[in-house]
């Protein structure tokens, strides 16, 4: 309404005056706005606020994506096929003067004048009909919809703000909105996590859901934090409490949430999402497949998340743990943590491995060079980076020589890529406790033995009496003994022992005892898991820029260096940095700048991912892709207040876990209304929970949590659950097979299933292929899915194990109540109950009239029937129970 | 009392959504799928139409079957004969062939290589006079019917790399493939079965065998719905499909409806249209048990049918079965049935395991073009066999040795061909010069294939395009021209 040439100089200062609000944190106008103690609304407030309206949003929301979408792939970043020489992803390319060859057709000098249509280069393209002149051109199926165009008509008419994009500029503290004078939302807004959230619900119309009952709230928050149905005993701590009258309301949740934050389990959970974006493994990949042991790292990871390392330290340990010095650990546990920060690199190696034959070693090297490259650039710095391998980026300012330059960080490890060793080296022996126990005890016995070794052989006379025509021993028996005895191997022992066996029985005994005591220790440290870990070499390798991505095909040389665009790396980015320092980058500048107060990205990236685990989509919901590309955030507000309230409090995770679970937000019910549905179908604004199919991995160990056969044991080696006939054989013409686990390693945690890279689990759907670095989660109905809940053997025989932990002498409906009560949380509704004692009824009549069947029913898996169960019974329950297990509301989030 | 629970607290699921679920068919349970409100797309084994809604025009083709010869067949033994290689018999290969070309470590520098003339002799077969090996006298036997293209020729010279390449236009793993591009792009017309289905076979014994990677069939970025589905040659054909011993399918099915009607519970309480298509996604499961193991019996096929297809055919996991499989799902309405058959990669076996390779895949093959074109499917069935690249025309190995005869990977010239679906039978396309080495008349890069491929059935290559971390992807990268000569 007030735009036009007679209102510039309004326009103009309305401009200034906007910025300025924009400044403080943008929130004051739509409080204003909303609030509903607002009585009296000036004149100019009401103006300002309907310009607002009329002009869209900001550059950076509306104007940025259309050209991202539309321009750059021809006046982009990528210096080398742009074409016109026309940039429109800078500033100066926008607005400054046309270069020759677009001017000599048009008179118009800038592709964009603020505030001026006529005088807009890109406007007179729009419009124009002329297949030749026509931008996008037509033949690029990239034609702008009529409401873009608008877009970018009012933008240009209210003076064409622009901004860097949103996610290169690092995250202030912004305002948090006030309702603390609001009745209404005063105490909906528990933290200022809500208050982001319920000023944009506001503003687009919406209104919060009531919150859900309390034992849906530890049922959603246990397998959000725990990736477990919460146990029988937090019903009688937390539920069937009578005592929190004088409590305040949601206290008790609060206490639930403090003891799950504390659960080992924890750890277990968190890490999952982190394995699929390290694309940790068991195997190496490719051809051969052949095993690897990186699990002490995967343990590791999930450790770290128990004791809450910080991130920060999170990240510098697992990019450059082997490159901290000394010193910068604490005293106290100093070697232990050294260890960990060393183990820690085991991310940057879990790469996939290509052992074929015929395959070239520096190929090879490169790739996993550029993998690294590309999973820190996804991982940490939600950026695409794997475009400018072969040439520039086509939408970020990322150059093809920043690539190679942040590859140069990853460039000097003592890898040739030769080979399929599922341990190369550089590697790092992690026995266990036991392992390493037993280890000790075997050297101490080692040393004994050769002490009293040595004293047999102080004295040769005594020990070669029984030889007289001996004066001295044969050649090869003298040689070993004239080794230290702590030093001979094993088969030396073993042939002293053979030779001296007549005469000298007692030392040959004792020299073959020394063998076997060497053999078990040989034994030992052969089984004791290595993990490959980073270092780097002494001969510096130069890195190029490598065309088209080719290893062999080398062109300029560059030294490692953060990309260009972003903050400079390092405290020493100033004019004293000279050629040596920048010469000497290593991984360690790498991390430390990652994690630089200054860097932009790597904290909303991190958050980002973070509230991807707990409302299924992330505030930017391109949790790989924060460019021009991506999505812009939905509460860029609050994604940046998380961001920096997360730094200041040390990059705290189980801070902002504890943050976003027990917000008002997370704390909605679920039930979504068609009014909803049909204002924000994706529910963007959060006004209700988001309501969503678990993922595959927690559907299982909710199953078997749920059936009391969950074996919680902690960490270790991989396991192998059942797994239909086959299936490793088929894929890989019958060499490698699969050995089933037996016992209670049928039961353990998903984590710890055996991750074969080239046919992966066959549990688990919609998983992360493993195979390289995935931080989006997908979530699909395909009828496979169905089948695989509905007949894989270990659902099967957690229904019949769920059905016989029923107390038998209860009734039915007693018995559906206690199932309902541990896999949902909640009693069954009447009607409910109804179909399901009908169902009950049903099986019990078809399974007496086929005993056999019933039989071969609570047969299937490891474990045997009760016999206390009537086959029958039991195959009726076991039937009815593994249906329960498969309903909407048990495998979704509730 | 739980307030989601509450009856009152929400209008109920028939108001929601105007009529019941449980008496659809299957398309218009495959329509509810598509009611999912997640980011998401929508999902299902059977969903009839694809992205596009409908074709960019009519395509002649509806489906794919591609006969995928793992491991790269020798086109000097097989199809391109060259009576000046048989002459140039162990002399070196002239140096204006090979200069400047890259070959596998194997070969290394191809400086100096001897000559090797094709094993077999050839003829001239049918009324369109193709040469073809007497290694494979069953595929002779349709030469009519086929379309050969000889000038094809590819990037990689390493199997999975260049498998990949073909597969999904991209040589490193992570692109969709060519099944989920077109069931994406035009879905299927599947009722009870994926719409892109997987089978694979190896012949026994061999030495050469290149394992099957799962994203030879993957779906890339693409809605992992779109990816093939493997059935299998041993036990379940589809994981997971059979009930578990002791659960029949009528206990099976009435454990669905109360399921179904539990669900309908949940729904009327939450209102989350998500709850509809897991109704839909159950019952879709139930429709594939049902389906499958008809599918997989073959006791309605006639004894010259099953005679057609030659020994093995009723073996799970043999080519032949595979093959019978691949004209049963396409009847079904699967769309792109993709074989893979390993063991061609005769580096020191041309005299030896070739004839076991020919053996095991020529008259599977050949029945099958047979058979499609007596059931009248061929025309609209596009029938495709090949490899992955070519065999080096000089030799690898001793050419005095001759048991241990082989030829190492060549990129630079190989035959592919297709039958049926809107292909003009009885012609050969492109040519090589006259050792077989390099193409010297029309090439056929492997995007132009694909591009011809998808024209076959409708598709404007450079339309059906998918975004992903901000780029909008496509089959053909960014390149690809349809060879219409090839067209009918």
């Amino acid at each position: 309404m007030v735009r036009g040439k007679a209102k510039t100089g309004l326009n103009m200062k309305l401009i200034l005056q906007k910025h300025s609000i924009k400044q403080r944190g943008d929130w004051a106008l739509s409080k204003r706005a909303y609030s509903r103690r607002v009585v009296v609304i000036s004149f100019i407030a009401l103006v300002f606020f309907q310009w607002i309206q009329a002009i869209g949003s900001d550059f950076n929301a509306q104007i940025r994506p259309i050209l991202s979408d539309h321009c750059f792939q021809c006046h982009g970043p990528d210096g080398n096929r742009r074409k016109a020489d026309l940039r429109l992803d800078t500033k100066e390319g926008l607005f400054g003067v046309l270069p020759s060859t677009n001017s000599e057709k048009s008179s118009i000098h800038a592709p964009v004048t603020p505030g001026s249509l006529k005088e807009s280069l890109i406007w007179e393209r729009i419009l124009s009909d002329d297949p030749e002149e026509q931008m996008p051109p037509p033949d690029a199926n990239k034609a702008l919809t009529p409401s873009q165009i608008e877009s970018i008509k009012k933008w240009i008419e209210s003076g064409a703000p622009y901004e860097t994009h949103w996610a290169f500029i690092p995250p202030t503290l912004p305002e948090v909105p006030d309702f603390s004078q609001d009745p209404t939302w005063k105490s909906w807004t528990r933290n200022p996590l809500d208050a982001f959230v319920l000023r944009k619900m506001l503003e687009e119309g919406l209104t919060p859901e009531p919150e859900a009952p309390l034992n849906l709230l530890i049922r959603r928050s246990s397998l959000d934090i725990l990736g477990l149905p919460p146990e029988p005993a937090a019903f009688d701590k937390y539920l069937n409490r009578t005592d929190d009258k004088t409590r305040p309301p949601g206290a008790l949740y609060e206490e639930w949430i403090q003891e799950a934050l504390a659960s080992p389990h924890y750890g277990e959970r968190m890490v999952w999402p982190w394995l699929d974006a390290a694309r940790y493994a068991d195997s190496n990949g490719y051809q051969a497949d052949r095993e690897r042991t990186m699990w002490p790292w995967r343990d590791w990871a999930a450790k770290a998340f128990n004791e809450n390392l910080p991130f920060d330290q999170f990240t510098v340990w697992q990019i450059a743990g082997d490159l901290i010095p000394e010193d910068s650990f604490p005293e106290n546990n100093r070697s232990t943590r050294m260890f960990e920060a060393q183990l820690a690199t085991g991310f940057l190696r879990n790469h996939m491995i290509n052992g074929e034959g015929g395959r070239i070693a520096e190929e090879n090297r490169v790739d996993y060079v550029l993998d690294m490259t590309e999973t820190v650039g996804t991982v940490w710095m939600g950026l695409t980076v794997g475009c400018s391998r072969c040439h520039d980026h086509k939408f970020d300012p990322i150059t093809q020589m920043d690539y190679y330059a942040l590859s140069g960080f990853f460039n000097q490890t003592p890898v040739n890529g030769g080979g399929g060793d599922p341990q190369t080296a550089p590697i790092l022996p992690v026995p266990s406790i036991e392992q390493n126990q037993r280890s000790k005890d075997l050297k101490s016995q080692i040393q004994q033995m050769s002490l009293k070794l040595d004293q047999y052989e102080a004295n040769w006379s005594d020990l070669v009496g029984g030889l007289t025509e001996l004066k001295s021993p044969p050649e090869n028996i003298g040689k070993i003994l004239e080794q230290p005895t702590e030093r001979r191997n094993q088969n030396q022992l073993s042939e002293l022992s053979e030779f001296f066996k007549e005469s000298a029985p007692n030392y040959a005994k004792d020299l073959g005892h020394l063998a076997s005591i060497k053999k078990e220790l040989d034994n030992l440290n052969g089984s004791v898991p290595k993990v490959m870990i980073m270092g780097e070499q002494k001969d510096r390798r130069d890195t190029f820029v490598l065309n088209r991505g080719l290893y062999n095909q080398p062109g300029d040389k560059v030294t490692a260096a953060t990309p260009g665009f972003l903050t400079k790396i390092g405290k020493q980015q100033d004019s004293q940095v000279n050629q040596d320092q920048t010469e000497s980058r290593n991984r360690l500048d790498l991390a430390n700048w990652l994690v630089d107060r200054n860097n932009p990205l790597t904290a909303r990236v991190v958050v980002n991912r973070f509230w991807q685990m707990f409302f299924g989509y992330g505030l930017c919901r391109t949790p790989e892709d924060f460019g021009s590309q991506g999505k812009p955030p939905t509460h860029p507000e609050l994604l940046d207040w998380l961001s920096v309230e997360f730094q200041d409090r040390g990059w705290d995770v189980k801070w902002l876990v504890q943050t976003i679970v027990t917000s008002s937000t997370y704390r909605q019910s679920a039930r979504i209304s068609p009014e909803k549905l049909e204002k924000d179908p994706e529910n963007l604004y959060l006004s209700r929970s988001p309501r969503y199919r678990l993922p595959s991995w927690m559907i299982r160990d909710q199953a078997l949590a749920a059936a009391g056969i969950l074996n919680p044991a902690v960490g270790g080696s991989p396991v192998f659950p059942y797994q239909p006939e086959g299936v490793w054989a088929d894929a890989t013409f019958g060499n490698k097979r699969y050995r089933e686990s037996t016992g209670s390693d049928l039961y353990r945690r998903s984590l710890y299933t055996f991750w074969r890279r080239i046919v992966g689990p066959t549990q688990f759907f919609d998983a992360a292929k493993r195979q390289v670095c995935e931080v989006k989660p997908t979530r699909t109905n395909s009828p496979l899915h169905a089948l695989q809940t509905l007949n894989d053997p270990a659902y099967i025989e957690a229904a019949r194990l769920m059905g016989e932990s029923l107390n038998r002498t209860a009734t039915d409906s007693e018995r559906l109540e206690e199932l309902y009560k541990r896999l949902l949380t909640r009693d069954p509704q009447e009607q409910e109950l109804e179909v399901l004692l009908k169902a009950l009824e049903r099986l019990r009549n078809s399974y007496s009239k086929e005993p056999e069947a019933a039989k071969a029913l609570v047969a299937v898996g490891a474990s045997d029937p009760d016999p206390a169960w009537d086959a029958v019974e039991s195959a009726a329950w076991t039937a009815l129970i593994s249906m329960v297990l498969n309903l909407d509301e048990t495998i979704s989030k509730p | 009392m739980n307030h989601l629970f509450d009856p009152n607290a929400q209008q109920t699921r028939r108001q929601f959504f105007g009529k019941s679920a449980m008496g659809l068919g299957a398309a218009a349970l495959s329509r509810l799928l598509q009611t999912d409100t997640s980011a998401q797309q929508p999902q299902s084994v059977g969903s009839n139409s694809g992205a596009l809604g409908a074709p960019h025009f009519p395509g002649k083709a509806k489906r794919v079957i591609y006969l995928f010869q793992n491991g790269a067949p020798t086109h000097v033994e097989l199809f391109d004969w060259k009576p000046q290689l048989k002459a140039m018999h162990g002399e070196p290969i002239p140096e204006s062939y090979v200069a400047g070309k890259r070959f596998s470590t194997m070969t290394g520098n191809p400086q100096g290589k001897l000559m090797l003339a094709p094993v077999e002799p050839f003829h001239q077969r049918g009324q369109s006079g193709a040469w073809v090996s007497e290694l494979l006298p069953h595929i002779a036997g349709v030469a009519d019917d086929l379309c050969f293209i000889k000038s094809l020729h590819t990037e990689a010279v390493n199997h999975a790399p260049a498998i990949t390449f073909f597969l999904t236009g991209a040589q490193i793993p992570g692109r969709p493939t060519m099944g989920s591009w077109l069931t994406y792009g035009i879905g299927t017309e599947a009722e009870n079965l994926p719409g892109f289905v997987v089978m694979t076979s190896v012949t026994k014994n061999t030495s050469c065998g290149q394992i099957f990677y799962d994203f030879y069939w993957g779906s890339g970025f693409l809605p992992s719905r779109y990816q093939g589905v493997k059935f299998r040659g041993g036990g379940d054909p589809v994981l997971y499909l059979s009930s578990p011993s002791g659960m029949s399918s009528s206990v099976r099915r009435g454990l669905l409806d109360d399921s179904a009607e539990l669900n309908q519970l949940a729904f009327e309480n939450y209102g989350d249209p998500e709850i509809e298509a897991r109704i839909a996604q159950y019952e879709m499961a139930y429709k594939m048990q049902m389906s499958v193991p008809e599918l997989t019996d073959f006791s309605n096929e006639s004894k010259a049918t099953l005679d057609m297809y030659g020994p093995g055919v009723e073996e799970p996991g043999t080519f032949a079965y595979n093959c019978l499989m691949a004209r049963r799902l396409a009847e079904r309405g699967v769309s792109f049935i993709q074989l893979m058959h390993a063991g061609w990669d005769q580096h020191n076996s041309i005299t030896t395991e070739l004839y076991n390779q020919c053996r095991d895949t020529d008259q599977p093959s050949a029945a099958l073009v047979k058979d499609l074109k007596q059931r009248g499917m061929l025309d609209d069935t596009l029938v495709i066999w090949g490899g992955e690249f070519g065999r080096t025309p000089f030799i690898q190995g001793d050419i005095n040795n001759r048991p241990r005869w082989g030829r190492d990977h060549h990129p630079y010239a190989f035959t592919v061909w297709l039958a049926g679906g809107g292909v003009k039978p009885g012609m050969t396309y492109g040519a090589t010069d006259d050792l077989a080495m390099n193409v010297a008349k029309d090439p056929v890069h492997v995007h132009d294939l694909q591009a011809t491929i998808l024209h076959l059935l409708g598709i404007d290559h450079e339309r059906l395009t998918y975004r992903f971390q901000g780029r909008d992807f496509r089959l053909t990268d960014v390149h690809g021209k349809v060879v219409t000569p090839v067209f009918a």
